[in-house]
């Protein structure tokens, strides 16, 4: 960081913190015994977790019919959380790599937490279209692999099958990247760590890093290809997912529009929950000089700008639905707004296009309860988004006789805390085994004290 | 047909041609065996082996698993209709009507297609119980007629209630049996009765009879009340002629003229020209006026003059009185009053327009209903005051299916005999001392004559799985006859049907081989000398209609009455009007529940004379404001049995609440008028009953009209589903109602991705033909396996039918426009289902069906998601199928789906398969009409054909050209392979009801 960088811009790292204090204080929470906070977040989200498994194990047995759904909603809660969670999981890659490969150097405090969720929110994801099948048992029918039936393959024109490449792929690289990413810091964790069983797990999976030049080089260079990798997957992936819909007949799935304002709108939501998250970290695990009030204001501005296209593309759906003259169309987005499941669109439209306007206001982006509430808000509006889009498009279609209702179940719901149970179970044992907060980078954006500090071998690499 | 049909007659089975066979050494064998081992059969047993003999010579159309018909005649309800009996194995599986049958043409109702599951029920009575015990038949035979032994001597009165019974052999014995007592009588009851029109017919025609009704005369028809489409004394046959003359098309844009008068919609008049809400009461008021503007007769002396209030203004009661005036000799009026004046009325008018002879005969009366309501007041008085010694019951529940039950089981206590035919336990049968339950139909011989000129036989086609024996037997039984009733029903033909048939063949063998194999004989009758004498001057003796609410008690058309209660597929049955499927309620115009403030599901209180009924109420568009409808034939004991019917899990509701029948008995608001057993109350009161119980409704919006709040900009409406114009602007253009959008079959973005170079199967439904009276349905059900679900499932909307009647009603209350549409799979041709399921489990046959392999799908539901028709049906649950006595109702040709696949209509496949089997078999390719899919062969009004759309000359193209065929969301190009032809009403203007413009 040049000297002129420094006095123009506000640090990135408040506290005057020497490399070591850096190190120490990441490191902090997983050497420390887990604090009560902790052990309460962890049982009440390993509860919720126990609940969905229960849930989805009575639902596996016994049938789909345990959820509420009918002849005329065949999605409803299933697929609502499958693009709900996929959508959390964007903002964690594009935090990581897009704003890597943007050189946006804020990304450091909250990028390994991004990609740790968007690791956690796609499995979440994955769950869905697992579970959400008539005969589970037989998921790997949707795999194009040679076999004995036939062989019989799969049918590439299906979107739902496009939607199984995309959420592996996404999947795989996003866990690829984040562990590349991890690997200094495991590194460093190995060289903190007295001997014993916790050194030789961090010493195995830092593969032989010795900090020099050359392993430096290599990681950069794999960091940035695999940053150029999961680019392109921000946008695909929710776009694949929104050719769910979009390729679909059905009025009010069949939009063109749907690409750009699902990747948007999964952006929007996946801020929301690395906001949420980052917001509770930061309180809980005392990173506060390290996710600052200007990280937090940065990533409300995006979530503004996010909310704003999202507002801007429901607003266009509502008109080429006027524009179009297609009469089922037009019918769909009044019934839409005004039928029986209008109060799950004016949820949607409360909460993510009018209330995150009040991020307009810098007195609102600094203040940590308001900033707290509007994503909580967003995270809400955005799963009615998906619930918007799926079942009051599918509940009244073309034929007046099939209309119906969609009323969830309690295994439904169960199902849907469940998911959250595990979100979170995971990524509070994340924050135990693994450092919250990229150590190596952290470092390397850090306004460092001028002060002599004992060098270790990770700041030196650090300032490398 | 006739040639396919096979007999069960144990003696003449391909017997033909046995004679110019050469022998070789195989079939010595053969027929040595089988001699040898009869002589052996024969030589250990007293009585001759009739029948369930293993075959030992296979007949030759007999193979195992292949379907043989054998003719039948339904019994469901006394209308007689003809019945084909699909066997296969020994099973009889499939119900489907007889083409030649003179009455009902090929025709059966949902009744009769489920027949089967009722056949199969594990709760019906196995055996005779005696004093509620299980008793021997000997055992009982004995006690009866030891019984009855000192009744003869001491002379006491016995009688025999039956419903209507329309068996030559029976009536005969039924009279032979009570003449051994000094005072024997048979008492015949229907509810509701027609009692009214055939004692009319004894103050006009001096013969109480009921006319036999000939719609396919009439160019005008005029109903009051009379749902001869739904369920009115023969509905099969009515739809069947009613149909002829409502088929216009471009080169002969004639049809039938149909007024109808009701107070609630019926099958009849939602499919009406116009229809007239008026009360029971307003029929008579109505019928007088027409009367003297016809010149038929003076207006009555105080005769109420015709208001408004009465739903029919001056203007259009000349207006009708025109139209049927210029179709002297053409015309009908029917009516179901059971009121003699309204009757008298009804003849009058009749008689006036010539319709006598000519579209109504009562020189060969029906005798579909031969109920007597004043013989079963004298039954009633007679038991209340304890003359009765012995009281035999046959399908009627007594102590259920009339009012004052509870006076009416003290008087029974009197009785010292009391005999139930009941083949479940119900109220009566539950106190009867003996109970002898009936064979069901299929397991039986049984003959019918429905009308004068007309018998039929009905064989058995399984032997009877438990028990049980006719009503035949065991009055031949204990009036000391010998014979079962086969032997019994062949004597009487042999003796008194064979000489008055038309074709009495060269002896009787052959005429009863014949008569068998077809079902029904032709007979010569004696015109009853029937002619119309004016009666004395009618005066007007009608009471004020007393305050409060009227309450009419009707039968469902998919529920004639209790003695179905217990068929599943039945009670399932969503109604064809309300839509509603398990149990009854209380149906209601919307203003009246709103004056009420009562929504769907809301529980009222219906209390008249201190009777109470609690039921549900349902909304229902056109009903008269001060006209509430129940269903009669419901709460019956022992349907608790369908509590776990559905599917059961963490959040599932039983289908009736724990202990409780399904519906309310309604039949204690029955009352007696004039000695007749009246299906209208009067004043009666309703208050909220504060609770709530939901219906199982599998439509929950009515309107091809989109709620006003949310329509869209210049399309307020979905008409272009179900078209629909009028003749006049029919008769100016025939293509008249065509919604203006833009289909062009040509335009497509790649070459055809399913080129049908073979057959191309296809469906074309007629929907002015169409009354929606969904036996298709239970066709459809019986044939492709389709489970019961329950009450639950069907309120969640996951009712499993293949095939639906959807049902839509537009228009202000006094003038509905009311279309109905029976929907399946459309197969079409870009389909929607077949792109996005990803691992091909529904695909496109060469011959252009949508397909769907059950073992491929993994149920991610996007397909029915994608379904712009929503006809896909998914398996929610493993439905039940642990009564394996229920399961021999099952078609192996279809398998039964497991759980979390998808499902829907294949346009009978496994036909399709069997036709070609067939056709490769005789070296020919399949002709037009080889297959008939399950829903076509039997709908009464004929209104579905399948065929081959690549073949020119195949009757489905040729109607396809029609200017009336349309395809529904054709603008969307999913090029479906069903077909639909537009409804044209007969009215003047563009007006299809409802008083604005559709189409």
């Amino acid at each position: 960081m040049s000297e002129v960088d420094q006095e123009l811009r506000p640090p990135l790292v408040l506290g005057d913190k020497s490399l070591a204090d850096i190190t120490d204080d990441i490191a902090a929470p997983m050497v420390a015994t887990p604090s009560r906070l902790w052990w309460f977040g962890f049982g009440l989200s390993s509860a919720a977790l126990v609940l969905g498994v229960a849930a989805v194990s009575y639902q596996i047995a016994v049938g789909i019919g345990t959820w509420g759904l009918n002849r005329t909603v065949g999605w409803a809660f299933d697929i609502t959380n499958f693009v709900f969670w996929v959508g959390i999981g964007h903002a964690g890659t594009l935090i990581s790599a897009v704003l890597f490969l943007f050189r946006q150097k804020w990304r450091t405090a909250v990028n390994r937490s991004a990609e740790a969720m968007t690791l956690f929110a796609v499995m979440c994801a994955g769950i869905f279209p697992l579970i959400h099948m008539g005969r589970p048992w037989l998921f790997f029918w949707t795999l194009p692999y040679p076999n004995y039936r036939g062989p019989l393959w799969v049918n590439f024109k299906s979107p739902l099958l496009w939607d199984v490449f995309a959420i592996s792929t996404y999947l795989l690289i996003s866990a690829v990247f984040w562990y590349v990413g991890l690997i200094p810091d495991l590194a460093t964790m190995r060289d903190r760590s007295r001997p014993g069983w916790r050194r030789s797990i961090f010493s195995f999976l830092s593969l032989g890093w010795n900090g020099s030049a050359r392993t430096w080089h290599h990681y950069e260079t794999v960091y940035m290809l695999l940053a150029g990798l999961a680019t392109p997957l921000v946008f695909s992936v929710h776009t694949i997912v929104s050719m769910d819909f979009a390729t679909a007949v059905i009025p009010g799935w069949h939009t063109t529009i749907f690409p750009p304002y699902f990747v948007a709108g999964a952006i929007f939501s996946g801020l929301a929950m690395v906001l949420t998250l980052m917001l509770i970290a930061r309180k809980t695990m005392h990173l506060e000089d390290y996710i600052t009030l200007s990280h937090v204001e940065r990533m409300c501005k995006l979530m503004l700008a996010m909310g704003c296209i999202v507002g801007l593309a429901y607003c266009t759906e509502f008109f080429i639905a006027a524009y179009s003259g297609n009469a089922y169309e037009q019918f769909l987005f009044r019934n839409r707004a005004f039928g029986p499941f209008s109060w799950a669109f004016f949820t949607m439209f409360t909460c993510n296009v009018i209330i995150p306007h009040v991020l307009w206001f810098r007195a609102v982006r600094r203040n940590l309860l308001a900033v707290f509430v509007v994503a909580i808000v967003v995270n809400i509006g955005m799963w009615f988004e998906r619930f918007v889009i799926i079942v009051t498009s599918l509940h009244r279609d073309f034929l007046p006789s099939s209309w119906s209702y969609y009323i969830p179940t309690s295994i439904e719901v169960a199902t849907l805390i469940g998911s959250f149970g595990l979100f979170f179970t995971c990524f509070l044992l994340f924050c135990r085994v693994a450092p919250a907060i990229a150590i190596a980078e952290v470092k390397g954006v850090a306004n460092v004290k001028k002060a002599p500090v004992e060098e270790t071998p990770e700041a030196k690499e650090a300032v490398a | 047909m006739t040639g396919d049909r096979a007999t069960a007659e144990p003696l003449h089975r391909g017997s033909t041609s046995a004679s110019d066979r050469s022998v070789d050494r195989r079939q010595f064998l053969e027929a040595a065996g089988f001699t040898l081992s009869l002589t052996a059969l024969t030589a250990c047993t007293r009585q001759p082996v009739q029948y369930a003999l293993p075959l030992g010579v296979m007949p030759d159309s007999f193979a195992p698993g292949k379907l043989v018909n054998y003719a039948a005649t339904c019994n469901g309800c006394p209308a007689g209709c003809g019945l084909l009996v699909g066997v296969r194995d020994g099973r009889p599986l499939k119900m489907e009507g007889m083409p030649e049958h003179p009455l009902s043409q090929g025709g059966l109702c949902a009744v009769g297609q489920a027949l089967p599951i009722a056949l199969y029920d594990r709760h019906r009575l196995e055996g005779p119980l005696y004093r509620g015990r299980p008793a021997e038949p000997d055992e009982v035979d004995a006690v009866v007629r030891e019984k009855l032994q000192k009744i003869r001597e001491s002379g006491g009165a016995v009688r025999l209630l039956t419903g209507t019974r329309t068996s030559p052999t029976l009536s005969a014995m039924i009279e032979n049996f009570l003449g051994q007592f000094a005072d024997g009588r048979h008492v015949v009851v229907d509810v509701p009765s027609s009692w009214a029109i055939r004692q009319a017919h004894q103050e006009t025609h001096g013969h109480a009879l009921l006319p036999r009704y000939f719609f396919d005369r009439a160019q005008v028809i005029v109903s009051f009340g009379a749902d001869f489409l739904g369920n009115w004394i023969s509905p099969v046959e009515y739809t069947a002629a009613w149909r002829k003359n409502r088929i216009p098309t471009a080169d002969r844009p004639e049809m039938s003229y149909h007024a109808h008068f009701e107070p609630q919609l019926t099958v009849t008049g939602s499919k009406a020209d116009r229809r007239y809400r008026v009360t029971p009461s307003d029929y008579a008021v109505i019928l007088a006026h027409l009367a003297r503007e016809l010149g038929a007769m003076a207006l009555p002396d105080g005769t109420p003059p015709l208001d408004t209030a009465s739903g029919m203004s001056p203007s259009d009661l000349r207006s009708l009185a025109k139209k049927l005036q210029a179709a002297h000799g053409a015309s009908l009026v029917v009516c179901d009053s059971q009121d003699v004046f309204t009757q008298q009325l009804v003849n009058a008018i009749n008689e006036h327009l010539g319709s006598y002879g000519k579209t109504l005969d009562v020189t060969r009366p029906s005798r579909q209903r031969l109920g007597d309501d004043a013989a079963l007041a004298k039954l009633l008085e007679e038991l209340a005051e304890g003359q009765v010694a012995a009281l035999f019951v046959a399908d009627i529940d007594l102590l259920h299916d009339l009012p004052e039950a509870s006076r009416l089981r003290t008087a029974l206590k009197q009785v010292d005999l009391v005999v139930s035919f009941a083949d479940h336990l119900n109220a009566t049968a539950k106190v009867a001392d003996v109970v002898f339950p009936e064979s069901h139909l299929l397991e039986s011989w049984n003959d019918f004559q429905p009308v004068a000129d007309l018998v039929s036989i009905s064989q058995p086609t399984i032997r009877p799985l438990g028990k049980t024996r006719t009503l035949l037997a065991s009055l031949a039984k204990w009036s000391g006859q010998t014979g079962d009733d086969r032997t019994l029903i062949r004597r009487h033909w042999e003796k008194y049907i064979r000489p008055t048939a038309k074709e009495p063949g060269s002896s009787f063998t052959e005429f009863w081989d014949k008569a068998v194999q077809l079902g029904f004989v032709e007979r010569k009758v004696t015109p009853i000398p029937a002619t119309y004498k004016a009666p004395a001057a009618l005066t007007w003796d009608r009471k004020a209609v007393p305050e409060g609410y009227t309450v009419v008690l009707y039968t469902k058309v998919g529920m004639p009455g209790s003695r179905h209660a217990h068929n599943p597929w039945l009670q399932e049955l969503p109604d064809p009007v309300t839509k509603v499927s398990w149990g009854n309620y209380v149906c209601m115009g919307p203003k009246t529940a709103e004056e009420l403030g009562v929504a769907e599901g809301d529980v009222v209180e219906l209390t008249v004379d201190g009777e109470k009924l609690e039921l549900p109420a349902y909304v229902l568009a056109g009903q008269h404001d001060r006209v509430l409808g129940v269903a009669l034939g419901y709460g019956c004991p022992g349907t608790e049995r369908f509590a776990n019917v559905g599917p059961q899990w963490l959040e599932a509701r039983p289908t009736t609440p724990p202990g409780e029948p399904v519906g309310r008995n309604a039949a204690p608001l029955l009352n007696w008028q004039r000695n007749t057993l009246r299906c209208v109350r009067h004043g009666v009161s309703v208050r909220k009953a504060g609770r709530h119980r939901a219906l199982a409704v599998t439509q929950l919006y009515h309107s091809l009209k989109l709620p006003e709040s949310i329509a869209a900009y210049g399309a307020p409406d979905r008409s272009a589903v179900v078209q629909a114009t009028t003749l006049e602007a029919f008769r100016k253009d025939p293509e008249a109602g065509k919604p203006e959008v833009h289909v062009d079959e040509n335009l497509d973005l790649w070459p055809p991705d399913h080129p049908k170079e073979g057959h191309a199967w296809g469906l074309l439904v007629d929907l002015n033909a169409c009354t929606g009276c969904s036996a298709c349905v239970i066709a459809c059900q019986s044939e492709n396996n389709i489970p019961v679900v329950g009450w639950d499932e069907v309120r969640r909307n996951r009712e499993m039918y293949w095939m639906r009647v959807d049902r839509y009603v537009q228009g202000d209350d006094d003038d509905l426009d009311v279309r109905v549409q029976p929907m399946m799979c459309q197969h079409c041709d870009h389909a929607p289902c077949e792109t996005v399921c990803p691992v091909l489990a529904t695909v496109h046959s060469e011959e252009g069906l949508n397909q769907q392999a059950y073992n491929r799908c993994v149920g991610t539901r996007y397909c029915a998601n994608n379904c712009p028709f929503k006809v896909r049906r998914f398996n929610w649950f493993n439905y039940r199928h642990d009564d394996d006595r229920e399961n021999l109702a099952l078609n192996p040709d279809v398998v039964v789906r497991s759980r979390g696949v998808m499902e829907k209509c294949s346009m009978c496949i496994q036909r399709i398969e069997a036709a070609r089997v067939e056709a490769k078999k005789e070296g020919r390719d399949i002709e037009d009409g080889d297959i008939q899919v399950a829903c076509q062969q039997s709908c009464p009004a004929q209104a579905i054909v399948f065929g081959d759309l690549n073949d020119p000359k195949s009757r489905i193209v040729q109607l396809a050209k029609d200017s009336r065929q349309y395809r529904v969301l054709e603008e969307y190009g999913f090029r479906t392979n069903v077909g639909y032809r537009r409804i044209v009403r007969h009215r003047e203007g563009g007006e299809t009801g409802g008083g604005h413009h559709h189409g």
